[in-house]
């Protein structure tokens, strides 16, 4: 092997990532961030440190003493947007946000039970993975994130024929159904999906997404709208409530994700 | 076909590793002897969506404009050698989309060979849809889809319609993958790959290889594509903030005790472009591998661009859409910036200067990531030989294959060789710890996480690994 001896890689590469790092810790973060009241405080800290094994009997703790919608507000749902920001920061990572979902939905699952007429989500989205298409990890991590920000999420799973996703589409009318694809092959599954759609007289936005999918196709058909990245569905998803519809949203798309 | 484990190293050390050669080449096709003293370009491409729809439509596709292209190409830059890869789209596991594909490749690539001399081949390589819900053996699989079923179909037309090299990217352990790699979660990996994994593609390619010997096709090989490159694609680059790249270098470590098993049931070579952790199986084998790196920026960029031809025997685009550029189709373009990579090498090999060229490439990504300091062929060599130490033991190991990756990694930075951000270094001391609290014993192991996975990953049917 060639010595290397004296070489200067920093000619050679640069490595960003340890450059730039962030050196603040997740509790230097949360003493800024977490809510101040004790209750929700510590409901909030079993989701943003992922203990999802103990959030149950916290919560638990919390509802003698707090309002249920409010514990879920105010302490898992604020703990939950704690996460999101160490995550934009840099400072968490996708792992986290999988847990700390996780830790989040267990919690939501107890307060809701003492929720007079159960929690209204904020609305109902359809999401898939395209037919023949087996990929489907994308799809599972927006799925997490949807669900984190309020939504129903009702998922179809992988290699979900086309008739079938329009069908749950006339069933439930979501506010948009999603489709992932990883082959160039299968994406073409969402026009075909939205031709239907259009036909049987649905305006319900047609989200491609997936490795195989970019921008210029999913605004190729009618309905059609894109999601990049699943952080990007949350706020997408915020402004179809906001009542835009899937011609607003590809107008607006960049402004929308804002850098996310 | 019998399984033979392997427990011994083919290479004596690790300066012998060099592009071009293997210690095992092998001849098919139109003229290609691969691993023979010379680095082939291979080019991948995938249709124009919609051609799909059409059994005239894709051969049309495949045949008369991507491999037409791209072997007019090779002719026009005087490249020698070329093999084409057909990655099957879903749709081909039907006889009628596929058969015409395959023996049109195979027509074509021959009048190429007798026009021009230009020596070619064409690798397919069958869809694995297999659901672990649904069931991965046959005799598991009673649902609609029959994904089980049409696998070994699929073999079966891909070689009597005329394949010179068969290959798949087998997704067992995926269920296990997909969970791992979102969830950080080391151990899952390691009984989803390196495991449960490696008992399925020893399953499925002793049939393979049974199928592939009836109608005189090469066995190639299989890539941990569904696991490690997930991880691998998901750590990103240095935007990126899902995975952690010292998490993605182990799994590449494991997934190697993984591929391996493809050629203990009797692959030959070259294996998958897309399988990063070739270097560690040749190292082990002998065989020649087919990689991907700065040449394959169609499909994606990863941190070891260059490094990673460091003991190629084909070198690949991983996969391009059909479209037109400037400099001709899309397939023609990466077909020539691939042939002149080649020539590079090849040029090098001429010169007596491959060790050297190696070397550049190699130093030239080392320290830009944990993935391209595990895959740098000494460390490779050594991740070998923990493999082939423990070759006989599944679960042995891919843990020792594991350890010994993190082991490379925590020496690296501690001599201050490879620098780590505080979370890599976090999760890398976690990893270390995780694996090294595990029992030696496999039924131990695998009780353990039957138990440990069983509310997190409930699509493990145990009866799709025989278990």
């Amino acid at each position: 092997m060639l010595s290397c001896e004296g070489a200067d890689f920093s000619k050679v590469l640069k490595r960003y990532d340890v450059d730039m790092q962030v050196e603040v810790t997740p509790e230097e973060m949360a003493k800024k961030l977490l809510p101040t009241d004790p209750v929700f405080h510590k409901v909030a800290e079993e989701v943003m440190y992922m203990r999802f094994k103990t959030v149950g009997p916290t919560v638990m703790q919390a509802l003698k003493e707090r309002d249920p919608l409010d514990i879920i507000n105010n302490g898992l749902v604020a703990g939950m947007e704690v996460v999101a920001k160490l995550y934009a920061e840099h400072v968490y990572y996708l792992p986290e946000i999988m847990m700390a979902a996780k830790t989040m939905e267990i919690g939501i699952a107890l307060a809701e039970k003492q929720v007079p007429g159960g929690l209204t989500p904020k609305a109902t989205v359809v999401m898939h993975a395209a037919e023949g298409d087996p990929h489907d990890i994308g799809k599972n991590i927006a799925a997490v994130m949807m669900r984190a920000s309020g939504y129903n999420v009702i998922d179809m799973g992988r290699d979900v024929p086309i008739v079938d996703a329009v069908a749950k589409v006339e069933e439930v009318k979501p506010l948009f159904i999603s489709g992932t694809a990883l082959m160039t092959t299968t994406m073409t599954a969402f026009p075909a999906e939205a031709k239907i759609l259009q036909e049987k007289g649905y305006n319900t936005p047609v989200m491609g997404c997936g490795g195989a999918v970019n921008r210029e196709f999913a605004n190729s058909y009618d309905l059609g709208i894109y999601s990049e990245k699943a952080p990007q569905t949350p706020l997408i998803a915020q402004k179809l409530l906001d009542g835009y519809d899937w011609k607003k949203i590809r107008d607006e798309w960049d402004n929308i994700v804002n850098g996310e | 076909m019998a399984v033979t484990r392997c427990t011994k190293m083919a290479y004596e050390n690790a300066d012998d590793m060099i592009f071009g050669s293997s210690q095992h080449p092998v001849s098919y096709g139109f003229g290609l002897k691969v691993g023979a003293g010379y680095v082939i370009p291979e080019v991948n491409y995938a249709p124009r969506p919609g051609t799909e729809k059409d059994p005239e439509k894709l051969r049309k596709e495949y045949v008369d404009y991507i491999s037409k292209d791209i072997l007019n190409r090779c002719v026009t830059a005087g490249f020698p050698n070329v093999q084409l890869e057909t990655e099957w789209v879903s749709q081909m596991n039907q006889e009628k989309l596929c058969a015409p594909v395959v023996a049109g490749q195979k027509a074509i690539c021959e009048k190429f060979h007798e026009e021009y001399g230009l020596n070619c081949a064409v690798r397919q390589t069958i869809p694995d849809q297999r659901e672990a819900d649904e069931g991965l053996r046959p005799e598991v699989d009673k649902s609609e889809h029959a994904y089980a079923h049409k696998f070994f179909e699929c073999a079966e037309f891909a070689c009597e319609n005329g394949a010179d090299v068969f290959s798949v990217e087998s997704v067992g352990g995926k269920e296990f993958a997909d969970y791992a790699v979102t969830n950080g979660d080391i151990v899952a990996f390691l009984f989803g790959v390196g495991y449960l994994g490696a008992i399925d593609m020893t399953y499925i390619w002793e049939q393979c290889v049974d199928i592939c010997k009836k109608h005189k096709t090469i066995p190639g090989g299989d890539t941990n594509c569904s696991g490690a490159n997930v991880a691998m694609f998901m750590a990103g680059g240095y935007l990126d903030n899902d995975v952690q790249r010292t998490f993605s270098a182990v799994t590449r470590c494991i997934s190697a005790a993984r591929t391996l098993a493809a050629c203990e049931a009797g692959a030959v070579g070259p294996d998958k472009d897309c399988g990063y952790e070739g270097p560690i199986v040749k190292a082990i084998t002998g065989k020649p591998t087919a990689q991907e790196g700065k040449n394959c920026q169609c499909a994606h960029c990863d941190l070891q661009g260059n490094l990673i031809a460091q003991c190629c025997d084909l070198w690949s685009n991983e996969s391009v859409e059909y479209h037109p550029e400037f400099g001709g189709t899309s397939v023609q373009c990466w077909a020539g910036s691939l042939g002149y990579e080649a020539s590079l090498m090849n040029t090098a090999i001429q010169l007596g200067q491959e060790k050297t060229l190696r070397d550049l490439y190699m130093y030239s990504d080392r320290f830009r990531g944990p993935e391209a300091y595990v895959l740098a062929y000494d460390h490779a060599y050594m991740i070998g030989q923990a493999i082939a130490e423990n070759g006989n033991d599944l679960y042995m190991r891919a843990k020792a294959a594991g350890l010994c990756g993190a082991k490379i990694l925590k020496q690296g930075y501690d001599s201050k060789e490879l620098a780590l951000t505080n979370k890599q270094l976090e999760v890398l001391n976690d990893i270390i710890k995780k694996l090294e609290e595990l029992p030696d014993d496999t039924d131990k192991f695998v009780e353990y996480c039957t138990k440990e996975f069983q509310e997190s990953v409930p699509r493990y049917n145990p009866k799709n690994y025989g278990l």
